[in-house]
């Protein structure tokens, strides 16, 4: 996202901010990102629903606290959300639960490798289900999202050398596990 | 998850709603902490008056008692 596009929507905030009825633009927009992250944690749908509405709803009735920070505005909102999930599973005091999609993995792996066959992809969903949770919140954000350390950071509270930290140490897990020469920021 | 699967849970206006619900609230809530505060200085007030005014009539009722003592009857 472009300075001129963070914004632009800082200036749909600020209207937002006088007429809550604009936030409509900002719901639009944002809606099945933020309903696609919180789902991949939860893995059911009402559930998501309920968390996504939560999530819009703090949005708006916190917007006069926002301020610029130089992150886009969906920075805001998936902190907000998992904020929501870290809430929703405290309360229940169930197991986080990560659900990954086989189909995107597939993608993902199309844009690098075209020697990923269906066994492989099967090994490496196993692999993420045996990954600390707080390595694959970080993991979900950077490939799945494709967010900047920054704004990981941001997200999920912790310090821009932290979330390269979690990353880098599951990308050599992963390296290791399948015997990889993975080149990533410039790093092999 | 598809699209459409998604659109089906957007609501909008019912998020607006319980916003509104929320502000009118938080609102409600902003007057009543008002009316304690408001309340609880007029408390004070009627304390510190009453404790004044009672002070001032023992102050009287002292002085009343110093002048009578410092002049028994047949000193003079």
């Amino acid at each position: 996202m472009t300075e001129v596009e963070i914004r632009e929507e800082y200036q749909l905030v600020e209207l937002a901010k006088k007429n809550s009825k604009a936030f409509g633009t900002l719901y639009e927009k944002y809606f099945d990102r933020i309903f696609n992250y919180i789902y991949r944690q939860t893995d059911d749908e009402d559930l998501t629903a309920d968390l996504c509405s939560q999530t819009f709803l703090n949005a708006l009735n916190n917007l006069n606290r926002f301020e610029f920070r130089g992150l886009p505005l969906s920075a805001w909102f998936y902190r907000i959300a998992a904020n929501e999930v870290n809430k929703h599973y405290r309360k229940k005091k169930t197991d986080r639960v990560f659900s990954i999609e086989e189909v995107r993995v597939k993608e993902l792996m199309d844009q690098g490798h075209e020697g990923w066959d269906e066994e492989l992809v099967k090994q490496l969903l196993g692999f993420l289900k045996e990954l600390p949770t707080e390595m694959l919140e970080v993991l979900e954000l950077r490939f799945f999202e494709d967010k900047d350390f920054k704004e990981i950071a941001f997200i999920l509270d912790i310090t821009e050398s932290g979330a390269k930290m979690r990353t880098y140490r599951a990308l050599d897990r992963l390296r290791k596990q399948f015997n990889l020469s993975i080149k990533y920021d410039g790093k092999k | 998850m598809s699209a459409g699967n998604i659109a089906r849970h957007r609501n909008y206006g019912d998020i607006i709603e319980r916003h509104e619900r929320d502000q009118k609230w938080k609102r409600m809530f902003r007057v009543f902490i008002y009316f304690l505060i408001v309340a609880f200085l007029s408390i004070i007030l009627v304390i510190v008056v009453r404790w004044e005014k009672r002070k001032q009539v023992k102050a009287v009722a002292q002085s009343n008692l110093v002048t009578y003592s410092a002049f028994p009857p047949g000193l003079l």
